[in-house]
């Protein structure tokens, strides 16, 4: 009993004098929020490791023009309360400037903080409602003025989605309107372009069918493709990611749908077109990067970087990947401007990202597409790229199809 | 409940005065006048990661009281009590933001709300008992969650809706520190009222359903009454804890009040103790210093060199989210009555220090 509280004494006092340890005076903290255990884990970890690659060769060759990032990367497994005490953590007593964050869970709960702390968060929650950080757009609730991110939003990817099936049903020389549905959970993140996105389909002339609700965890999902399949609807956008599209695919082909499936960025990549075999074919989705194996300039870049976790190269990234990387880069320049203009703080990261137009972080040329941030709109790409990706007996292939600008519509800021 | 039926001898209490206080002795009331006084210096002593830990404390274990009071003091069964939580939490910012109401007046208000909508899907209790009544508020649980997905008009829908910080003429409590004060008098609130209720008519015939309802009929207590206002009180007290969440993060999101929330509810009074109110705040304390401690032993590996490479990191994230399933099993393993009961036990050795028996 006695050797046991020594020991958990022991480790009490050891874990209080590394919590307050001194950082040092030239370096500045970027806190690190990843589902890597999490529901989301699926793409989580992808994305996490492109982060916290990317921090860390930031830091060996150089940091921010000399200054050095510290960072600490948490595994918050999707849960609010560790997300807002890790926050608070790292706020409170690392001084934290700017947070690499992940999904619609602690990027919500977090916006009210971040906004009072002038702390900018880079999150992987493409939400529209987050691109208005003045509040424009009556639909918005809660103006999220440090909220960034790197890609179309939510609403906006499936209104370059919408776009592209309007012209395919031309190409195709299809007769009458085509009918249009949202497939995915009742849940924040397959809804937020729920609405946004029927609108603007209606506006195409597609016949928008009521939505089907499709579970975000894997399961059969027959009787929704039987309602599918009964509506005639020829594109069906997938707001979900992971196992669940996997699922819809299989059920759907068993069933024998004829519908094209387009989905949201997360739920289309290379692991699940492995995953799901046969099925997939002609698979619509979008992406913000080229692919591993593309010969993009900057593609050389990103392989460095790779070689942090994996020093092989051997392994192939996922373009969530990528994103995580153009992510933590953006971040990086904005750093850079607001350490020769100030000093790193999150009030002149913000200023930071506003200074550049059409900007591609250097040495990420053909890697990250070019993005305007301005102080009354933080839609930083309006640019979407459409793939389709295809089983092939095996030989899995994504090839481009078509690329998408969509305008800067005012009403379509925040929604 | 040991407290009630274990009274180690020597203890005789000779006036129902005596045998109905809060507190048992005079020292343990001073400690905890003395208790609170020192908390209410906490903001000037610690930083913002431990004031918010106590605010996730007092909103969590204002709800969780709620759901002792159902589960530990009247038997019956819960598992939507994470989705009153949620409904508090968006009845008092739909108040607020919707017909202005200050947010001191919403919180209230958003737990009567709460309260009759917890007593909606209460109504089966006074029928059905066990795990029929655990799988007819699991349904509570389900189509609650969809309505904040669907009730544009109420949650915002999937944009989530924004609530402003609790203020009380002009001063606005919007920071850890500030906050810290509300909370802990929402908390010390509660917890007193909890206590009172338990020592009043109503929280005896709580007591008397859980622990023989042929019994308690026959004594002339109305069961469907008592069950039914059971429920209404756990979801009171769930709608105060989530209209201080949501006031204290300024916006609600439908993320989060998931089953996994009512779960770990329940987790927090099994822990705690059921049928103890300090049991349950011990569990809520436990629980959300569990993660917090397992996150710091994996910061503690981060900074040695062999311990900081990501194959390492991530593979302690994974021993971290089983560990916190772990000792909860653990727990219930060695310590089948919680954590009051085992606190109650620690109290008696001293008591009787060096003749225990």
């Amino acid at each position: 009993m006695h050797n046991k509280l020594k020991l958990s004494s022991v480790f009490v006092c050891c874990s209080l004098a590394m919590s307050n340890h001194v950082i040092a005076q030239d370096s500045v903290f970027v806190g690190h929020l990843a589902d890597m255990s999490g529901p989301t884990a699926f793409v989580g970890k992808n994305y996490a490791d492109g982060v916290r690659d990317s921090l860390a060769y930031i830091n060996e060759n150089g940091g921010i023009s000399g200054t050095r990032l510290e960072s600490e990367t948490i595994d918050y497994a999707y849960k609010v309360p560790q997300a807002i005490a890790s926050y608070k953590k790292w706020y409170s007593r690392k001084k934290m400037v700017a947070m690499q964050g992940w999904g619609t869970a602690d990027t919500e709960a977090l916006i009210s903080f971040v906004a009072r702390d002038k702390v900018p968060v880079f999150s992987a929650s493409y939400s529209g409602h987050l691109t208005d950080p003045t509040g424009k757009n009556p639909h918005t609730k809660k103006p999220a003025p440090y909220n960034f991110f790197y890609g179309a939003s939510y609403s906006d990817s499936c209104r370059g989605l919408v776009q592209w099936a309007a012209e395919d049903w031309k190409k195709k020389g299809g007769k009458g309107n085509p009918k249009f549905t949202h497939l995915g959970a009742n849940h924040p993140f397959p809804n937020a372009p729920k609405e946004a996105c029927a609108e603007y389909a209606t506006e195409l002339g597609f016949d928008v069918q009521p939505a089907i609700v499709i579970s975000m965890k894997p399961g059969d999902f027959k009787a929704q493709c039987l309602s599918l399949k009964s509506s005639g609807s020829n594109y069906g956008y997938i707001g979900n990611l992971g196992g669940s599209v996997l699922s819809l695919v299989k059920s759907c082909n068993t069933v024998g749908t004829d519908i094209q499936f387009m989905s949201n960025i997360w739920g289309g990549d290379k692991k699940i077109f492995n995953a799901a075999g046969e099925g997939i074919k002609d698979y619509i989705f979008p992406t913000m990067t080229p692919f591993w194996e593309d010969q993009a300039p900057g593609m050389k870049l990103v392989r460095e970087i790779s070689k942090q976790s994996d020093p092989s190269g051997q392994e192939q990234r996922v373009h969530h990947y990528i994103r995580g990387v153009c992510s933590t880069f953006y971040m990086k320049e904005a750093m850079e401007w607001a350490k020769e203009n100030g000093g790193i703080t999150g009030e002149n990261i913000k200023k930071g990202m506003y200074v550049k137009k059409n900007w591609v972080p250097k040495g990420l040329e053909g890697v990250c597409l070019a993005a305007n941030w301005s102080k009354d709109d933080h839609r930083g790409v309006n640019q979407v790229n459409i793939y389709k990706g295809n089983y092939n007996k095996g030989n899995v292939t994504a090839e481009k199809v078509s690329v998408v600008t969509l305008e800067r519509r005012d009403d379509w800021l925040g929604y | 409940m040991s407290s009630l039926t274990m009274r180690p001898c020597g203890d005789f209490r000779t006036s129902y005065k005596q045998d109905n206080t809060i507190y048992e002795t005079k020292t343990i009331r001073n400690v905890a006048i003395i208790a609170i006084a020192l908390l209410c210096c906490a903001p000037f002593l610690v930083d913002a990661y431990f004031l918010t830990l106590f605010i996730q404390i007092s909103y969590l274990g204002i709800a969780a009281l709620g759901l002792n009071i159902l589960v530990g003091y009247t038997g019956q069964i819960s598992l939507g009590h994470g989705a009153f939580f949620g409904f508090g939490a968006f009845a008092s910012a739909w108040l607020n933001m919707s017909f202005g109401i200050p947010v001191l007046l919403c919180i209230p208000i958003a737990g009567f709300l709460t309260m009759l909508v917890g007593m909606l899907f209460g109504l089966p209790a006074s029928r059905i008992k066990g795990l029929y009544l655990a799988i007819a508020t699991l349904a509570a649980q389900f189509i609650l969650e969809d309505f904040f997905a669907r009730a544009q008009w109420f949650t915002g829908g999937s944009a989530g809706s924004s609530a402003d910080p609790v203020s009380i003429f002009g001063f606005v409590f919007n920071t850890d520190r500030s906050f810290f004060y509300i909370a802990l008098f929402a908390l010390v609130f509660m917890y007193i009222w909890g206590c009172n209720l338990m020592r009043s008519r109503e929280g005896r015939a709580f007591i008397a359903v859980r622990d023989h309802y042929l019994s308690a009929e026959i004594m002339g207590i109305k069961l469907n009454k008592y069950r039914l206002l059971s429920f209404g009180v756990s979801s009171f007290y769930a709608g105060i804890g989530g209209a201080l969440y949501a006031h204290y993060l300024g916006y609600v999101s439908a993320e989060g009040f998931t089953l996994f929330m009512s779960i770990q509810f329940l987790a927090m009074i099994i822990i705690g103790g059921l049928g103890s109110i300090k049991g349950t705040l011990m569990g809520v304390v436990f629980m959300v210093f569990l993660p917090e401690v397992l996150e710091s032993g994996v910061g503690l590996m981060k900074m040695t060199d062999w311990g900081n490479i990501p194959m390492v990191v991530d593979g302690l994230a994974y021993i971290k989210e089983m560990a916190i399933g772990l000792v909860i099993i653990l727990f219930l393993i060695f310590e089948p009555e919680g954590m009051a009961h085992r606190w109650a036990q620690i109290k008696n050795y001293w008591k009787f220090y060096p003749f225990s028996y």
